[in-house]
């Protein structure tokens, strides 16, 4: 059947859950390898798709965004599978992983409020269930906080998109750029209910802890594949019809997302909180691109998010190593201790704070020139502090790990872990000397 | 080709040493040696076999295309002499190093790369690529200080790190500015150079760009990273520190601000001037009354690069012929100065000048040596300082007496700084320095290329000035596209 040809990531994705939900309470390993099986398999369905032509479907579209952020979330969520401690009571986790990456292509497809909320809520389900699947007190508190928060941001998002059915008859993005006050709420509270997504100040309560809480790999996939999928969501709105005040909204939730998130990360020693907060900064500076909305701040925006996955990826794989409640003091000399972690740490730190040679180097300049292409001077001297701040929190984590140690002692890194932080460095590496190959993959 | 070999090979160079020492004892030293010397001799030939007009080579090719990103090197005599001075100083730190075994795979990679980026420096016109390069720098400086460095080093590197980043970002912003403001998007300085630009906006563009410049270089009230980066850095450190990372904050302002803002330049050179006048004077107070001996000459490099900028911003030939001059001869005499100071410490314990002293009795090569670089800290007749800050003083005065008096005060204060050096250091007596060993082959080598060096240029200044001739004729009557 040639014409569910555009749904097979998402059939290989749905039924690779199955699968693995199937062998996890026998055969655990088999669970895990089953869903990085469909995990690849759909990724390369994605990439291979990148240039055919496009397909539309009542609730989805197959055009290069979606494959574009489907094969970035896959691999995104590939990634977080590398470092999903197995065995345990988490048994589940491959199963749940693959769910949300699911729920993360669907959303990067959806052109309709049926598949953006099914998306979204997808996300939302399985990673609180990954969340709390340690059993701990923290990762039920991260869990807890998720859950409500996101129930509250999935109630929001309904309220609006049942205004703007209210308002226009329909439940397509288009709909949404019909003008009217009733339209006009239906947006913002359409808005509110992304920007929990993407852990927007005043709605990013939740990252702090998902990033302490959670097992590593879980708020991996929500701080890189989840803001991919969203991220594309939001494009795809802007692009179909951009409703009315959403750039104005997104730019205030953009700028008060960069300077709260740098102000507080700047003051954090506890490594996962460090990148929890500043990741809700890297999410300010893509909505305020996307707020700006410069001719380029699709593009800005797609590169940034796509850029800033391998390093949080690679980041949180190496605080998951050393412990989750690392503080700055426990990463000493880790390059001498265990040179791959410590030598991916300290590249996926200076791709996030923005220094060659590094993809994050490239994000930067992307992000400036969309704030100034926009005239937004506002915005861009936010983005600028933004940036000072976050050399000189994540530079004082380099320090640390680069600090002389006598004795190089090394437990070897265990085999997944070690692809995972190989291939997260050489795609920071390779895109912070060849940026213009992701950038013409854009659509 | 060249010109990319001489980023290439020294940034491969540091790949490979990273590696070496797996292959043999000292096998990352004579990688990084290696790489360094070819380059040069890579150098050398290009210089030998100019091409026609301005430039001595030329190359351009694209990087990123979509994005408007090619990379466009060109090499004037400036471009040239700096990185002589470069690749040299990168061999001079390999070598003073040559004893420090921790993690010495990573020392000489770091050494490599801050050559490699600060060569891209001095040879790049596509204003991204020179960001990129810029940025590029401070990583390996940054390992350099906080990895081998000495006492409180990591807040000194993060304290190097913070002001160098931060002032970074206005360069990057004024530079995409710049790019993101034309028809198409592209970064070509010499395209850019040949638009008119408002004038407003030419001075907030280049505020930019000299904040960058300015703390690299640098100057009070932006120059509080430097005692502190310098006094914790290793030898080698300090050494490309003084010697090379300084001087990119002076090419800046030598090559872009005339050329790509000359009215905004010079609405703003006069407070370029006042600032280099405060700076001479208060580096040079500083300096005197410093107790560690590398603080000392740390002062001292903010008083002598402050004379640089009143230089650069006194807009006229011979200011400009002497910032020039005295780029490349504050890069020798202040990196052998460190170097001098660092082998002493190695030997003694001690930077303290209290403490020290009785190198003339007890280590005579010591105290020889000491001598040299002491008369080029004050600018004694005979050394390359002398004909740079002569330069400068001369210039001055066509500019405004009282930034030539200023300048000359501060010349007074030098030598009130430097007899106290040489003072402490070399006469008296002292028991730490009593059983001290003399200089070794190994550190004479290095100390007798910077002062033939130092002396050679201050005796045949025509060898040095005739290569500057260029780019001083370009910062004069800017725009000259290839």
């Amino acid at each position: 059947m040639p014409g569910l040809l555009p749904l097979l990531p998402l059939i290989l994705l749905g039924g690779g859950a199955v699968a693995a939900m199937l062998a996890a309470p026998r055969a655990p390993a088999l669970s895990r390898a089953l869903a990085a099986l469909a995990l690849a398999a759909a990724a390369v369905a994605f990439g291979l798709r990148l240039p055919a032509p496009d397909a539309t479907f009542a609730l989805i579209v197959d055009d290069r965004l979606a494959r574009l952020a489907g094969l970035v979330v896959c691999l995104s969520g590939l990634g977080s599978l590398a470092f999903l401690r197995p065995g345990g009571p988490s048994r589940e986790g491959p199963a749940l992983l693959l769910l949300a990456t699911m729920g993360g292509a669907l959303l990067s497809g959806a052109t309709h409020a049926a598949s953006l909320l099914l998306g979204l809520e997808l996300v939302t389900l399985a990673l609180v269930a990954l969340f709390v699947l340690p059993l701990s007190a923290v990762a039920l508190e991260a869990g807890y906080k998720f859950l409500i928060l996101g129930a509250a941001g999935a109630a929001t998002l309904l309220m609006g998109l049942a205004l703007a059915h209210a308002a226009t008859g329909s439940l397509e993005f288009a709909a949404l750029s019909h003008r009217g006050a009733l339209v006009a709420a239906a947006a913002a509270l359409l808005l509110a209910g992304l920007a929990f997504k993407m852990a927007l100040v005043p709605f990013h309560m939740w990252t702090p802890d998902a990033f302490t809480g959670a097992p590593g790999a879980a708020a991996a996939f929500a701080g890189a594949a989840s803001k991919v999928a969203v991220v594309a969501a939001i494009v795809r709105l802007d692009t179909v019809g951009p409703p009315a005040g959403w750039g104005i909204g997104l730019a205030l939730f953009g700028g008060a997302s960069i300077l709260l998130g740098n102000l507080v990360a700047l003051r954090q020693d506890g490594m996962a909180r460090m990148l929890g907060y500043s990741s809700i900064g890297h999410a300010g500076y893509v909505a305020a691109v996307l707020g700006a909305g410069a001719a380029g701040a699709h593009d800005a925006a797609l590169f940034y998010i796509v850029v800033y996955a391998p390093a949080l990826l690679a980041a949180l794989c190496v605080s998951t190593l050393v412990g989750p409640e690392a503080r700055i003091g426990d990463l000493r000399g880790l390059v001498w201790q265990r040179p791959l972690a410590g030598w991916a740490l300290a590249l996926a730190l200076i791709s996030l704070a923005g220094l060659p040679v590094s993809a994050g180097f490239f994000g930067k300049y992307v992000i400036f020139t969309a704030l100034i292409e926009a005239r937004a001077w506002v915005l861009l001297g936010l983005a600028l502090t933004g940036a000072a701040l976050g050399a000189y929190y994540y530079l004082r984590f380099v320090a640390v790990i680069f600090r002389r140690l006598p004795d190089p002692a090394s437990p070897a890194l265990p085999g997944a872990e070690r692809v995972l932080l190989l291939l997260a460095t050489g795609a920071t590496l390779l895109l912070g000397i060849r940026p213009d190959l992701l950038l013409d993959a854009l659509p | 080709m060249e010109l990319t070999a001489l980023i290439l090979l020294p940034f491969f160079g540091g790949i490979a040493a990273l590696f070496a020492p797996r292959w043999g004892r000292d096998a990352e030293r004579w990688v990084a040696v290696a790489a360094l010397a070819l380059a040069l001799v890579i150098l050398i030939l290009a210089c030998l076999t100019p091409e026609e007009g301005r430039w001595i080579a030329f190359e351009r090719f694209a990087w990123a295309p979509s994005m408007g990103l090619q990379v466009i090197l060109a090499m004037d005599g400036l471009s040239a002499a700096l990185l002589v001075v470069s690749l040299a100083l990168g061999i001079v730190s390999v070598v003073v190093s040559w004893k420090i075994t921790e993690h010495s795979g990573l020392l000489n990679a770091a050494l490599l790369w801050t050559v490699a980026a600060s060569n891209g420096v001095f040879l790049s016109f596509d204003l991204l690529v020179f960001a990129f390069f810029w940025e590029l720098m401070l990583v390996p400086a940054f390992l350099l200080i906080s990895v081998w460095g000495h006492g409180d080093r990591e807040a000194a590197a993060l304290k190097f790190l913070v002001f160098n980043a931060v002032a970074g970002l206005g360069l990057l912003a004024a530079v995409f500015y710049l790019g993101a403001s034309g028809e198409v998007v592209t970064f070509d300085a010499f395209e850019i150079a040949g638009r008119q630009i408002p004038h407003g906006v030419q001075v907030i563009l280049l505020l930019g760009f000299a904040g960058a410049f300015l703390v690299k270089l640098p100057v009070p009230p932006l120059h509080a990273w430097l005692p502190d980066a310098h006094t914790q850095a290793p030898t080698a450190g300090s050494i490309l520190l003084a010697g090379l990372l300084l001087k990119t904050g002076a090419y800046g302002l030598f090559r872009f601000p005339p050329m790509l803002f000359p009215e905004g330049f010079a609405t703003l050179a006069p407070w370029g001037l006042a600032l280099g006048a405060f700076g001479s004077i208060y580096g040079a107070l500083l300096a005197c009354g410093q107790t560690d001996a590398k603080r000392l000459v740390a002062y001292t490099s903010v008083a002598h690069m402050s004379i640089v900028l009143m230089g650069l911003c006194g807009g006229v030939y011979f200011s400009l012929m002497g910032a020039g001059v005295e780029m490349v001869a504050h890069a020798f005499s202040a990196s052998a100065l460190f170097l001098l100071i660092g082998a002493l410490y190695d030997r003694t314990g001690t930077r303290d000048l209290r403490e020290l002293g009785g190198l003339q009795q007890n280590a005579p090569r010591f105290a020889a040596a000491f001598a040299v670089f002491f008369s080029a800290a004050l600018a004694m007749p005979g050394t390359a300082n002398f004909l740079g800050e002569a330069l400068v003083i001369t210039g001055m005065f066509q500019v405004n007496w009282i930034f030539a008096s200023i300048t000359l005060i501060s010349l007074v204060v030098s030598v009130v700084y430097a007899t106290r050096l040489f003072k402490r250091v070399v006469f008296g007596k002292s028991r730490r320095t009593e059983t001290l060993e003399d200089l070794t082959l190994r550190e004479m080598g290095p100390i007798v290329l910077l002062a033939v060096a130092t002396l050679l240029f201050g005796m045949l200044p025509q060898l040095l000035m005739g290569a500057l001739e260029g780019a001083v004729g370009a910062a004069l009557a800017p725009v000259a596209i290839p």
